[in-house]
């Protein structure tokens, strides 16, 4: 076990940000770790890094206590965090090589890794210039790039791909999921954007008001939330009574017309009733134009889990 | 390499890089210092006269602004902490192999290392006023140690303000509010026996008065009433005030 950490509590004054936050991450696997703005995530990544103490409960990196062995994970972790952080006076190069240089890593060493990333991450063209003089996107890729430079068992990503376009975000996404899947290495990977999580993390770990919702891999998740499928069916004529037939279909939770030909249904289980749906269709004599199946993402997931917490709440 | 020895080179190289026209342009009043007021004011003064010995008013000055370019440069650690936290690299070198006190110890080394950098190229640019000078090794050793000792003392002293103020603004307004009553209320531009009674007492716990008159003993072999107890002094305060930033330093927030 990578990370290791129960009833994790962090108060700011009056504020409490972490509520007896528990989880785990496993060696090798992309951990997601979602939720809004305000949730937790940096602070749970602070704490992590040992740049924060807790106000409670214990956390355990690499198997070293965050509060007792901070020096102990610090070596061995790699963190880009959700700020931009440059020497903003020195070339994209020098950010590279100096960074290199923090770390103990050689010379010849740092310039073999500054070009490779350099080429890795689109930089080749803007090495020689300073950071101050990139464009944001430029400087962002640069600050993850560069953590690169050095070897990690446990890099913490903070919502790293903000402020980058879709190319390159895609390109950071592989080059992390290789990094892991090739090389081994375990990433704690926090973000809002739920396509991303979904795209790169092995599982996911939900938090919303300093509170842990659920954990697991995007499947459970989907399952545990029962999230459906939903389907798109375009009629060539329809009326009131296929809204009535559909609704009588065990396994079919929602019936939603859209228009007076596509209709929209949450199934439970798609793929064994969508023959039964289409064959009872045709018996009634609607014929079916279009089918689309729109699988749950993780977003749906995310959004029944925080409205299933306001509805106990409440 | 060693960990310490990596963030100082760091710093080095960030302070370069950041600052190669500031470096240059605090050439610009040690020498205006120098070379226009001091030459003016020795046609008005023409010498001092301190523990029986007499130099022109121009090398006297010479040896204060060497101090008070030093005191200036080293006020920077504080300022150099503040730079990273607004840089976010207080945060991300802080999430690396580093301990906290090896961070604010190279900011304070880093200082060190550039006042006597500084410290050396004002000297070299006085050295035609310096000529006929020949310093024994014990007065280079007194030179040295004096240069030291006050970089440790004012770059701990800025480290040690910059724990307790929020902003870069404030330790700005901190800085340029105590750096000019500690230029003059000390020997860099004067004797201290020249003084008015109430601010020569004052000087006399300002460690500019000992480091410059030190550095005047170790160069021009002129000794002053403070000379025995001034390395003592300055080794005291600067250990002191040192020990008091590195313990501050853990109070500064990400």
């Amino acid at each position: 076990m990578v990370i290791s950490v129960r009833d994790l509590v962090k108060d700011y004054g009056d504020v409490r940000a972490l509520d007896s936050v528990s989880f785990e991450v496993f060696r090798g696997e992309v951990f997601g770790f979602i939720g809004p703005n305000g949730a937790g995530k940096t602070t749970t990544v602070r704490i992590l890094t040992t740049l924060l103490p807790p106000s409670g409960g214990e956390a355990f990196v690499l198997g070293f206590n965050v509060v007792k062995n901070p020096v102990d994970i610090r070596c061995r972790i790699g963190y880009v965090q959700q700020q931009l952080s440059l020497e903003l006076f020195m070339t994209a190069r020098e950010n590279l090589e100096v960074y290199g240089l923090l770390w103990g890593v050689d010379r010849q060493e740092k310039r073999r890794r500054a070009d490779f990333l350099a080429e890795i991450f689109g930089l080749r063209d803007v090495m020689e210039r300073k950071a101050l003089e990139l464009s944001l996107g430029q400087r962002k890729r640069l600050q993850v790039a560069r953590e690169f430079m050095h070897d990690m068992e446990l890099l913490f990503l903070d919502e790293p791909t903000v402020g980058l376009d879709p190319i390159v975000k895609r390109t950071l996404l592989d080059f992390i999921r290789e990094k892991a899947k090739g090389e081994g290495l375990t990433v704690f990977f926090t973000t809002h954007i739920m396509s991303e999580a979904e795209y790169l993390c092995d599982r996911i770990a939900i938090i919303d008001k300093g509170k842990i919702l659920a954990c697991g891999t995007t499947e459970e998740l989907k399952e545990r939330f029962g999230v459906e499928t939903i389907l798109e069916l375009v009629v060539q004529e329809g009326d009131g009574e296929i809204v009535k037939l559909l609704e009588s279909i065990h396994g079919v939770k929602e019936v939603q017309p859209t228009d007076s030909k596509s209709i929209r249904l949450a199934v439970v289980d798609p793929y064994s009733k969508t023959p039964e749906i289409l064959s009872l269709l045709s018996k009634e004599g609607y014929h079916v134009t279009e089918l689309r199946v729109k699988e749950p993402s993780l977003e749906d997931v995310f959004i029944r889990a925080v409205r299933r917490r306001e509805s106990r709440h409440e | 390499m060693n960990r310490l020895v990596r963030l100082l080179i760091r710093d080095l190289k960030g302070s370069v890089g950041l600052s190669w026209h500031l470096l240059a342009s605090q050439l610009v009043m040690p020498i205006v210092y120098i070379f226009i007021m001091g030459l003016t004011f020795a046609n008005i003064i023409g010498g001092v006269t301190i523990g029986g010995a007499r130099v022109s008013y121009v090398q006297y000055l010479a040896i204060g602004v060497v101090f008070g370019q030093l005191m200036l440069s080293a006020s920077y650690a504080g300022a150099m902490v503040f730079f990273d936290k607004r840089m976010g690299m207080f945060e991300q070198i802080l999430a690396g192999p580093f301990r906290r006190w090896e961070y604010f110890l190279s900011k304070i080394l880093s200082v060190v290392l550039q006042g006597l950098f500084g410290s050396s190229v004002v000297i070299l640019i006085a050295s035609p006023l310096l000529i006929g000078l020949t310093p024994t090794f014990k007065g280079i050793l007194y030179t040295l140690f004096s240069l030291i000792f006050a970089s440790l003392f004012f770059g701990s002293l800025s480290l040690l303000i910059s724990a307790y103020v929020k902003t870069d603004q404030t330790l700005n307004i901190v800085f340029n509010s105590i750096l000019p009553p500690l230029t003059f209320v000390s020997s860099i531009f004067y004797p201290i026996e020249a003084m008015p009674e109430p601010l020569k007492y004052i000087a006399l716990i300002n460690p500019l008065t000992y480091a410059a008159d030190m550095t005047r003993y170790g160069l021009f072999g002129i000794t002053s009433t403070t000379i025995l107890y001034a390395p003592l002094l300055l080794l005291t305060l600067s250990t002191i005030t040192f020990t008091l930033a590195m313990h501050a330093a853990y109070k500064i927030s990400l």
